[in-house]
């Protein structure tokens, strides 16, 4: 496997380097130019942020890393994805640290005018439906980790689907780390006017406790009355720092199921926005997180009711281990013309070990007068009676424990309507369940 | 299994004083006072607040979030609103250097 990035820092120079070596149109380098400039004038996120409060990166040394090079890996077998077994897939795309690797798509849906892989690749080829969506639901001056993937995003994924189309077999996409690697993948989903799709994407390390810097961003655009499924399976070693900024734009009468697992990474930091833009948008997120070690995972997500009548419903579970944290901010804002709202978010934490830790901070922001909106949350540890009951029937304490973590983990997977994505996360996090005193 | 690391000198630390370091990607706390020196997380057990940032009379820190105090021989949580200890790694001297070895999780 070739080395594709180079620990050159994010330097003026090295960003130079970086778009010249690059075949892009102007307009693309100029959107990176704006960037660059935002990522040099913004001052990294520190505790005194509220957002960034109960998250510390002071540990985290960019330096160390570099943008994605133009080595395009010629070798090396494509790693697996744990989420497609037994699916028949209307295509792929496969990228190694942050560069294109593999990119298929099914005859038949291309035929129909379907778009999927490389954006890298797509942008060459249909740079004017890259330039009208770019960026739509993506704003690089949020932060600085924002600013810098607008500026240096690279490989990531494209898929469109036209008018009325409908895609009856998910698509997949795979983003993998060599250790030391930065992935800078960008993920931009284009539903138009009635069409309907599913996409998995999932990330992996290459090497079992490798380290690798993220810096993710995610556009899901569905348009009016189409239908989106997209699972993100955050799958990284424990060496990895993951940041992300992921929002979806959900127009009138069209629906959103958005499923985000978090086994990986070292640190996480994600930004997680629904922004139901139409009337009769709906929207239901999922968060399954499993977490050990040291790692630390923090999600701050928001439900953006902008139109009436929307339907926004997040259920975030995590299970904690070790010296594990968690931390969730979620918000419901519904805006002033936004009536007939129906928004909920909740949050359940189980606590297996005494020194995990989970912060919880649901929150409602409502300017509408006839609006239905709730939250709750929950934390707790696994109930001993219940650890009795089982053993009493014949199970040892950690098949007891596994049991009692998978029921915990049963209502969000109930909600997940693919079964191959229930299997691999059911079977992933099961086996990471340790032995309990 | 962590091993003693070096983190600077007897000289770079007054008495009272402290100072933050990295040991293996973990920042530590490490505090001169009543002549000895100890480490402890850079964690506030209540809210995760960077202890190396409060203020330090005698041996106690005190978290600039919210004020809680904690002891920096022991790790102990001595006021509101903390109530679980922070942790402590073990420290020593060698010469003019100052050794840590990070407490196994």
């Amino acid at each position: 496997m070739s080395v594709t990035t180079t620990a050159a820092g994010f330097t003026q120079e090295s960003f130079d380097r970086f778009v010249a070596q690059r075949n892009e149109p102007e307009w693309l380098r100029e959107l990176r130019r704006e960037a660059w400039q935002k990522f040099e004038s913004l001052p990294m996120p520190s505790q005194r942020d509220e957002e960034w409060m109960r998250t510390d990166i002071r540990t985290l040394r960019l330096e160390k890393f570099g943008f994605p090079s133009e080595t395009i890996p010629t070798s090396g077998a494509a790693p697996h994805g744990l989420l497609t077994h037994g699916v028949e897939l209307g295509g792929q795309t496969i990228a190694i640290d942050s560069r294109p690797h593999t990119a298929r798509l099914n005859e038949k849906w291309a035929a129909k005018g379907v778009l999927f892989g490389s954006l890298d690749e797509l942008v060459a080829s249909h740079g004017e439906i890259v330039k009208k969506h770019l960026f739509r639901a993506f704003t690089p001056g949020y932060d600085r980790f924002a600013a810098l993937h607008a500026a240096a995003w690279s490989g990531g994924t494209l898929l469109y689907v036209p008018r009325g189309v409908t895609v009856d077999e998910p698509f997949h996409m795979l983003s993998a780390l060599n250790t030391g690697g930065v992935d800078m993948g960008h993920t931009l989903v284009i539903l138009e006017d009635g069409a309907e799709a599913t996409l998995l994407a999932e990330t992996t390390s290459l090497v079992e406790g490798g380290t690798g810097l993220h810096v993710g961003g995610i556009e899901l655009l569905v348009g009016p009355r189409a239908r989106l499924r997209y699972v993100n399976f955050q799958n990284w070693s424990a060496g990895v720092w993951h940041f992300a900024h992921q929002k979806a734009l959900v127009d009138s009468d069209a629906s959103l199921q958005w499923t985000i697992a978090a086994l990986g990474a070292k640190l996480a930091k994600v930004n997680q926005h629904v922004a139901l833009t139409g009337p009769g948008a709906t929207a239901q997120v999922n968060g399954v997180m499993f977490t050990e070690g040291k790692q630390h995972l923090a999600y701050n997500t928001l439900q953006h009711h902008e139109a009436s009548q929307c339907r926004s419903d997040l259920l975030y579970k995590a299970a904690l281990q070790d010296d594990s944290r968690t931390v969730w901010r979620g918000m419901i804002r519904v805006d002033e013309g936004a009536q007939k709202t129906d928004g909920y978010q909740r949050n359940d934490n189980l606590m297996l070990s005494e020194h995990s830790r989970s912060d919880s901070i649901p929150g409602l922001e409502i300017l509408a007068d006839d609006v239905r909106c709730t939250h709750g949350s929950t934390t707790g540890r696994v109930d001993d009676e219940q650890l009795f009951y089982a053993r009493c029937r014949g199970l040892t304490r950690k098949e007891a424990v596994r049991m009692v973590v998978t029921g915990f983990f049963q209502q969000v997977f109930d909600r997940i309507t693919i079964e191959s994505v229930r299997e691999a996360l059911g079977l992933a996090i099961a086996r990471r369940i340790r032995e309990y005193e | 299994m962590s091993e003693f690391q070096a983190v600077a000198k007897v000289s770079d630390v007054p008495d009272p004083g402290k100072m933050l370091v990295e040991i293996d990607d973990q920042l530590v706390v490490l505090v001169h006072c009543d002549g000895a020196f100890y480490a402890i997380d850079d964690v506030c057990t209540h809210d995760g607040g960077p202890l190396g940032e409060g203020e330090l009379v005698g041996c106690t820190l005190a978290c600039p979030r919210h004020g809680a105090k904690f002891d920096v021989k022991t790790g102990a949580a001595l006021t509101m609103p903390a109530t679980k200890p922070t942790g402590t790694h073990e420290v020593k001297i060698e010469g003019d250097t100052i050794l840590i070895k990070l407490r196994e999780s």
